[in-house]
């Protein structure tokens, strides 16, 4: 039985900016905290093996913008996500929660062990030894990197999935093909954040002379050494992601290839800031060109999770769920039975809709656009079809995921398609009160046409002739057999 | 259904049930301790009385000042266990409550988010020199905003367990169908909050009475005693009228339950608990008259009354889910259970979970052992 959610309009802005406003602030608040505790440690060492004074000053000042900013705020962007991927896409939380519930509750347990240790850190840390300063940030460092490896085991399947398609074995889930770079990636960038963050805070104690702040910020600037290796490890990413995926990074796709490089630029001014300017030269940088580099950071992040989200299409997790909730394996199903069919939840607004058929446009694309569209917002299905006349986007509908390869294919009937149709043409028009109510047959019957033609796989641009298409016949006849088994 | 919660069922679905309840208890545990906390901050700040030393300077809120931050950090942190779990269980009730309440359920995050800052501001030095409106505005808000997540979540719950009022609170926009019943689920769980908040501040009492030098040294430590005994004793006071007013809140929203499930509850699945709940409250209730009859808090009875209030949770829990499984449509609740059941990972969680329970032992023992330090150090200086 397929899973019906009530969908929300939030006006002129598509749910997945939504989502993405708040996973990238969590995503940056996180990384600062893995990164903060590898950090802390380093410094707490330097301070007790009398390597450097002042660091033992900017330990526990760090520290509270540490437990202010990300205890706070991270922990509860994380819930938040959470709540957001809900309201974005039930069906795909779901199934990330479902395969990896285990996974998510040992992650739990490594976020115990990481508030429990810094809060003993932050509250006792001036009555105990350095010793047991350094015991407690250690554990607190390794809690926070564990909760890393193990969210990245899950995020990362859902775009490389890898052996666990055909064994659904959870450690072939966990450690996909995408594991390792992305964790490894994702550590350097944790370390560069914390850096950075550290610059800043070195910039607002006021205890520190010139010269210590001098001091810690080279010091800082040793975690920011490992970014030299992350032009191999993007490179190890990059080819561990499917073919079409990279092929939309990489060009194919206009507007993630300007994250892509966004992100890429970024990172290579932090990176060359900090081996041309603080490691060879000892630069000093101040509290506002530090915050400058940190905002650029936070410009690579918000790149490269739009470009970790944005390369899954036209899937949410590879393989196993479109974009927009449907399952590969349910296109053919819907196609036969309709999309809105059992749909229980009425379209908001019904009354200013002209007709039933215009009504069941909206629940169409409520269904199946509404994750990554708008009609008149953000992504704006009206604006995107502006120039098609009805025949084209009845063809170009029925075969989406030909006209865009990062489109899932077109889930409900011929009569559903063509209400979807009327549906945006209506709203071309400025939303007149009448509006024609019946389909013509023949438009009907073209666009089944068109429906078999594109079959109800997705598109695979790196094997578009290899492609294996489920002819709708027989779908038709197996979910008949089906229909008729359960009536029996 | 003919047998005692959790079980009756399937071994799969007895399991997560169990799972669910037992993280559900530890969140709650927290999260009574901020919010009855935060409720007590408001009342002694309004309310100062006529003490040498106000109430708001007095033992208790000063710890629940100092702790509150943490608590809260544990409370969310604890959250995320049964968040986990009610998505395998309760999947399409809980996703539909939440994209019903929609904006109105996101909206916890950042209330959350403010209450967490207030609650360092309130903690801060600067702010105990501030006007009383000034404090008495903060510590209202602190709790006004988790007393607004309490209601959005018990809007949630209530929600989420009514499959059929869903195409009308979406088409409506209204998703409190019976306020009623809200209201009295609400302040069930809101009065229910004061006797776990009693218990946790009373053990905190009782381990702060040799640390009063870190407040004020100027005040010697026998005369903060007398202090700590009116807290304590308050403390008492407070948990007994919060049980005796979440009973009767209680006794209010079994009357909004359907005949159905009033049936079940009174049936062998809820019946047992029923008792169980029963007979743990009377028993706090009881050890706290003890206790008021003791000059101090006696160990003994603390730790009894803390058990009794732990199986009342572990009672109030599994009624809770009793409530939601008579109202679910149970075969999908099964087939849900029996498909995560054959996710692997149980093994792994178990070794961890061991594994950062030591860790977070050690953690606590380091800093324990500073405790015994820093209080030989006091009392050698004075």
């Amino acid at each position: 039985m397929i899973d019906i959610y009530p969908v929300n309009d939030y006006g002129p802005l598509m749910p997945g900016l939504v989502m993405a406003a708040v996973a990238i602030v969590h995503v940056f608040l996180a990384q600062f905290a893995v990164g903060g505790g590898i950090l802390l440690c380093y410094f707490q060492w330097l301070a007790m093996t009398g390597r450097s004074e002042s660091a033992r000053v900017f330990v526990h000042g760090y520290f509270k913008v540490l437990v202010l900013i990300s205890f706070v705020l991270g922990a509860l962007t994380g819930v938040g996500i959470w709540f957001t991927s809900i309201q974005v896409s039930a069906p795909t939380i779901g199934e990330m929660v479902f395969n990896f519930h285990w996974i998510w509750a040992t992650e739990w347990t490594f976020f115990c062990l990481e508030v429990v240790a810094g809060y003993c850190f932050y509250r006792y840390h001036d009555q105990l030894s350095d010793r047991t300063c350094l015991t407690l940030l250690g554990l607190y460092a390794f809690a926070a990197w564990m909760s890393l490896f193990w969210i990245n085991g899950i995020l990362s399947w859902q775009l490389t999935p890898g052996d666990w398609l055909t064994t659904h074995a959870i450690a072939d889930g966990f450690f996909n093909p995408g594991f390792w770079p992305s964790l490894l990636f994702r550590t350097i960038v944790c370390m560069t954040l914390a850096a950075l963050i550290g610059c800043v805070v070195v910039n607002v104690i006021p205890v520190l002379s010139r010269e210590q702040r001098q001091e810690l910020i080279h010091k800082a600037a040793h975690l920011m050494m490992p970014m030299l290796a992350m032009p191999i490890l993007g490179a190890w990413f990059l080819f561990s992601m499917p073919a079409d995926s990279r092929g939309w990074v990489l060009g194919g796709s206009p507007a993630m290839m300007l994250f892509f490089m966004i992100s890429v630029g970024a990172s290579l001014a932090i990176g060359g800031y900090a081996v041309v300017g603080l490691w060879l030269q000892k630069l000093y940088i101040n509290g506002a060109t530090a915050s400058l580099l940190l905002l650029l950071a936070f410009g690579a992040t918000a790149g490269g999770e739009f470009v970790r989200e944005g390369s899954r299409k036209p899937y949410t997790v590879r393989h196993v769920l479109f974009s927009n909730g449907i399952r590969p394996e349910e296109v053919a199903e819907l196609r036969i039975r309709g999309c809105v069919t059992n749909n229980p939840y009425p379209v908001i607004h019904e009354k200013t809709l002209p007709n039933e058929m215009v009504t069941v446009g909206a629940k169409v694309f409520r269904r199946q656009c509404a994750v990554c569209h708008t009609m008149e917002g953000s992504n704006a299905v009206a604006h995107l079809t502006a120039s098609w006349d009805a025949d084209q986007m009845r063809m170009n509908i029925a075969k989406l995921q030909q006209t865009k390869p990062f489109m899932p294919p077109f889930a409900g009937t011929a009569t559903e398609l063509e209400s979807l149709v009327q549906y945006i043409l209506w709203v071309h028009d400025g939303r007149p009160k009448d509006w024609r109510s019946e389909s013509e047959p023949d438009a009907i019957a073209q666009i089944e046409k068109w429906l078999d033609e594109a079959g109800t796989e997705p598109a695979d641009v790196s094997s578009r002739t290899t492609v294996q298409q489920l002819p709708v016949a027989t779908a038709r006849q197996s979910v008949s057999s089906e229909s008729e088994g359960s009536a029996e | 259904m003919d047998r005692m919660f959790p079980f009756g069922f399937e071994s799969h679905l007895s399991f997560y049930l169990v799972v669910y309840v037992l993280t559900l208890v530890v969140h709650v545990f927290l999260m009574a301790y901020v919010l009855a906390g935060s409720l007590w901050l408001s009342w002694v700040t309004l309310f100062p009385g006529g003490d040498s030393i106000p109430r708001t300077k007095q033992p208790l809120a000063r710890i629940l000042r100092d702790w509150m931050p943490f608590a809260l950090s544990g409370a969310i942190t604890a959250g995320v266990a049964p968040l986990l779990f009610v998505q395998i269980l309760y999947r399409q009730q809980f996703y539909s409550a939440n994209l019903l309440l929609g904006w109105r359920w996101m909206v916890v995050i950042p209330v959350l988010v403010i209450a967490f800052y207030l609650l360092y501001v309130v903690k801060s030095k600067v702010v105990s020199r501030m006007s009383l409106l000034v404090r008495l505005g903060l510590s209202i808000s602190v709790a006004a905003c988790f007393l607004f997540v309490a209601f959005c979540w018990t809007a949630n719950h209530l929600l989420s367990l009514d499959a059929t009022v869903w195409p009308d609170a979406y088409g409506s926009g209204v998703a409190v169908k019976s306020r009623v019943a809200v209201t009295l689920r609400l302040l069930t769980w809101i009065f229910g909050t004061f006797p776990v908040m009693s218990i946790l501040a009373s053990w905190q009492l009782r381990g702060m009475r040799s640390r009063t030098t870190a407040w004020d040294s100027a005040i010697s430590e026998s005369d903060w005693l007398p202090f700590f005994n009116a807290d304590h004793r308050r403390l008492g006071i407070v948990s007994i009228v919060g049980m005796i007013l979440a009973s009767l809140s209680a006794v209010g929203y079994w009357t909004t339950l359907a005949p159905s499930v009033r049936s079940v509850l009174i049936g062998n699945m809820g019946m047992p608990w029923m008792l169980i709940v029963v007979a743990s409250v009377l028993f706090q209730i009881v050890g706290w008259l003890f206790q008021f009859r003791r000059p101090c808090i006696c160990n003994r009875w603390l730790s009894a009354i803390t058990t009794a209030a732990t199986i009342t949770l572990v009672g109030v829990a599994s009624l809770r889910e009793i409530i939601r499984l008579s109202q679910a449509d149970l075969d999908q609740v099964i087939s849900a259970t029996k498909a995560a059941s054959d996710v692997g990972g149980f093994e792994l969680f178990l070794i961890f979970t061991v594994l950062n329970v030591g860790l977070i032992a050690w953690c606590v023992r380091l800093v324990s052992s500073r405790g015994q330090r820093f209080a030989a150090q006091t009392k050698k200086k004075e």
